[in-house]
């Protein structure tokens, strides 16, 4: 009588708990982000020569770049973030002979993004100091950051973005390694990680089961605009290939605005389309 | 009278010799009495290596490993049976052979220099120096077949093996076959491929030294921060770039400026490029690593410096022009004594333990 009496008390709680854990159904839908890069407007491809400057060519052979905590906002300070990507690699160093892959460029899928109404797309031009402190070896095979390619051991640090190539200095029409004329400009540590808020012209919506394609652009050329005369002695608003031609220095050495300066230039460089 | 019945006697054993044989061609060793009970051997990860690919089609055992090395040692491996796996890869030279280009069983040249296999279990981006290959599995079938190697065929190998006194009872451990017809060139190079998988090194003085066990001499260290570009006041040696830690490799495929080329066509040896069909590749191959380099002369692809003076006196100087040339490569302004510090520092990554304990479980 009395294991009945504990049945029937117990009952209710039972059929309670059990309708607390009846899932709500969430509508969700899909985001996928296409990254792309041009060089001042026509498309971007390693191993193609372009106008730097009127007397300089240059020829980039990689370009690649960690982003990192992209999430959708709801409004502009909104601190409630839908995350859509922790951390990818994007690597658009598709060369001349791969022009339909340059032109499809890399996405991003993401996939049960809460349908509403997003007004901006937040996201991470390398990689913040909690993902930073971590190594590859912390990581298994697949994963971005399990990469030896992009560590520099030395400063404890990932390499956010890789862009090597060359300029013509000498504008003899080769571009020469041991002639001093190689882009090496490896960017990382934690002071060169810069976040950007971009808004589409468009409120971005996601519906059930629908698919919003966003496109982000990587201007390469205006990743080397540089206001500081030091390093732009020809006043012309780009970097001194002739003079600054790789990155890596210590974050207390003068080059080291180098780094911060072409890091912190993904943020202009980049243009959000819808 | 007595040596008749000797003859008649002898005469029955011969014929039943005869047809035991036959019978063991005809039908198929039946292995399934022997005990099949693989002991897992999970490669250890070094501290700050690498993590390995989660899914393993090709699992370590203690009995997969023990037919690996049998098989890596065993000259039934070449078409002659004069050569193995290890006529060409030595413990004492770091799994090299101290040879420019090595030599297979016609006495033929090949293209390119025996690499070294420390840590291949590691190695994430091909194999060969062009990268042609994607798994140390892969990579185990093509030796015994190529024909300035081993000059083998896997047909006739697995027939040696299935009628070999020893052979039927590894792969019945290794990998629970119940008849020698399932033995196949599939499991030979599994086997082989656990086995190098073992080839693991790092305990080398700059292992024992990023421990905090050791510490560098003034030379070392000063060849540490070349190397890694660690101070203010040395030149930056640019090494770490493409030999990074901690396998000292970054498994990149790369022109390092060591030929000279006017047109991507002019490379002898196209390289990775031979591989993708991509001029961009021309020229380019794998990046080795460093650990060990003491021991792995002589260095690049064909063997072209006999030492590692040689070695950074190239680098030092910029390299070559042609057109995949990496942009890493540029004039390094290193000094004498730079040279001699950066050498020091090469030399911290011999792992004498690793060549004991390899050269110890070497089977002839």
């Amino acid at each position: 009588m009395r294991k009945l009496l504990l049945l029937l008390l117990l009952a209710p709680l039972f059929i309670a708990s059990s309708c607390d854990k009846d899932p709500e159904i969430e509508v969700v839908g899909n985001v996928e982000i296409n990254f792309k890069a041009n060089y001042d407007g026509e498309l971007f491809m390693t191993q193609n020569e372009y106008d730097y400057t009127s007397e300089m060519k240059v020829k980039f052979t990689e370009l690649n770049l960690f982003v990192s905590n992209i999430s959708l906002l709801e409004f502009e300070n909104s601190s409630e973030e839908t995350e859509l990507a922790e951390v990818d690699f994007v690597d658009l160093s598709f060369n001349i002979d791969q022009e339909t892959e340059a032109a499809a460029g890399y996405d991003i899928s993401t996939k049960k993004v809460p349908a509403g109404t997003y007004r901006a797309l937040k996201i991470g031009f390398g990689l913040p100091a909690d993902l930073n402190r971590t190594n590859p070896g912390d990581y298994g095979d697949g994963n971005a950051l399990a990469t030896s390619t992009h560590y520099w051991a030395a400063a404890d640090s990932y390499i956010f973005s890789k862009i090597e190539g060359f300029s013509d200095n000498n504008g003899n029409g080769i571009f020469e390694a041991g002639e001093n004329e190689g882009l090496r400009f490896h960017l990382g540590q934690d002071e060169v990680y810069t976040e950007r808020i971009l808004f589409p012209s468009e409120p971005i919506v996601v519906t059930e089961d629908g698919t919003v394609n966003l496109s982000l652009d990587i201007d390469v050329k205006k990743l080397f605009g540089i206001s500081d005369i030091t390093y732009d002695a020809n006043q012309d608003g780009l970097l001194d290939f002739e003079n600054y031609s790789s990155s890596h220095g210590d974050t207390d050495e003068p080059g080291f605005l180098v780094d911060r300066t072409v890091m912190g230039n993904y943020s202009n460089a980049t243009k959000l389309n819808q | 009278m007595i040596r008749n019945l000797l003859v008649s006697t002898l005469l029955i054993f011969i014929i039943a010799a005869g047809c035991k044989e036959v019978s063991s061609f005809q039908e198929p060793l039946d292995l399934s009495q022997i005990a099949y009970h693989p002991n897992p051997v999970p490669i250890k990860v070094p501290k700050g290596f690498p993590q390995l690919p989660l899914v393993n089609k090709n699992p370590q055992t203690e009995e997969g490993i023990a037919l690996g090395r049998k098989l890596f040692h065993d000259p039934i491996l070449s078409a002659d049976s004069t050569m193995s796996c290890a006529s060409c890869h030595f413990a004492h030279l770091a799994m090299t052979d101290g040879k420019a280009l090595s030599k297979g069983i016609d006495q033929k040249e090949g293209l390119r220099s025996a690499m070294s296999l420390v840590n291949v279990a590691f190695y994430n981006e091909g194999f060969f120096w062009d990268g042609r290959v994607k798994s140390l599995e892969e990579q185990a079938l093509l030796p015994v077949e190529d024909s300035i190697e081993l000059h083998n065929s896997w047909d006739q190998l697995v027939d040696k093996l299935r009628t070999h006194p020893e052979y039927p009872v590894y792969f019945r451990k290794a990998f629970g076959i119940d008849s020698v017809a399932q033995i196949d060139k599939y499991m030979a190079a599994n086997a082989m491929a656990q086995f190098e998988k073992t080839l693991i090194s790092a305990n080398s003085r700059y292992d024992q030294i990023e421990r905090g066990e050791e510490e560098y001499t003034p030379d070392e260290k000063a060849g540490y921060e070349i190397f890694f570009d660690d101070s203010k006041e040395l030149p930056d040696g640019e090494c770490g770039h493409c030999h990074n830690v901690p396998l000292m490799t970054t498994n990149e495929f790369l022109n390092n400026g060591i030929t000279y080329a006017e047109k991507a066509s002019d490379f002898p040896d196209l390289g990775r490029g031979g591989f993708t069909g991509s001029q961009f590749d021309n020229g380019k191959f794998r990046v080795p690593s460093l650990r060990n380099i003491a021991l792995t002369a002589p260095y690049m692809h064909d063997g072209r410096f006999k030492t590692l003076e040689e070695v950074v006196d190239h680098y030092a100087s910029g390299g070559h022009y042609s057109p995949s040339v990496s942009p890493l490569i540029k004039p390094l302004n290193l000094d004498e004594t730079q040279k001699r510090q950066l050498i020091a520092f090469l030399n911290t990554l011999t792992d004498l333990k690793f060549v004991q304990e390899t050269q110890q479980s070497e089977v002839y």
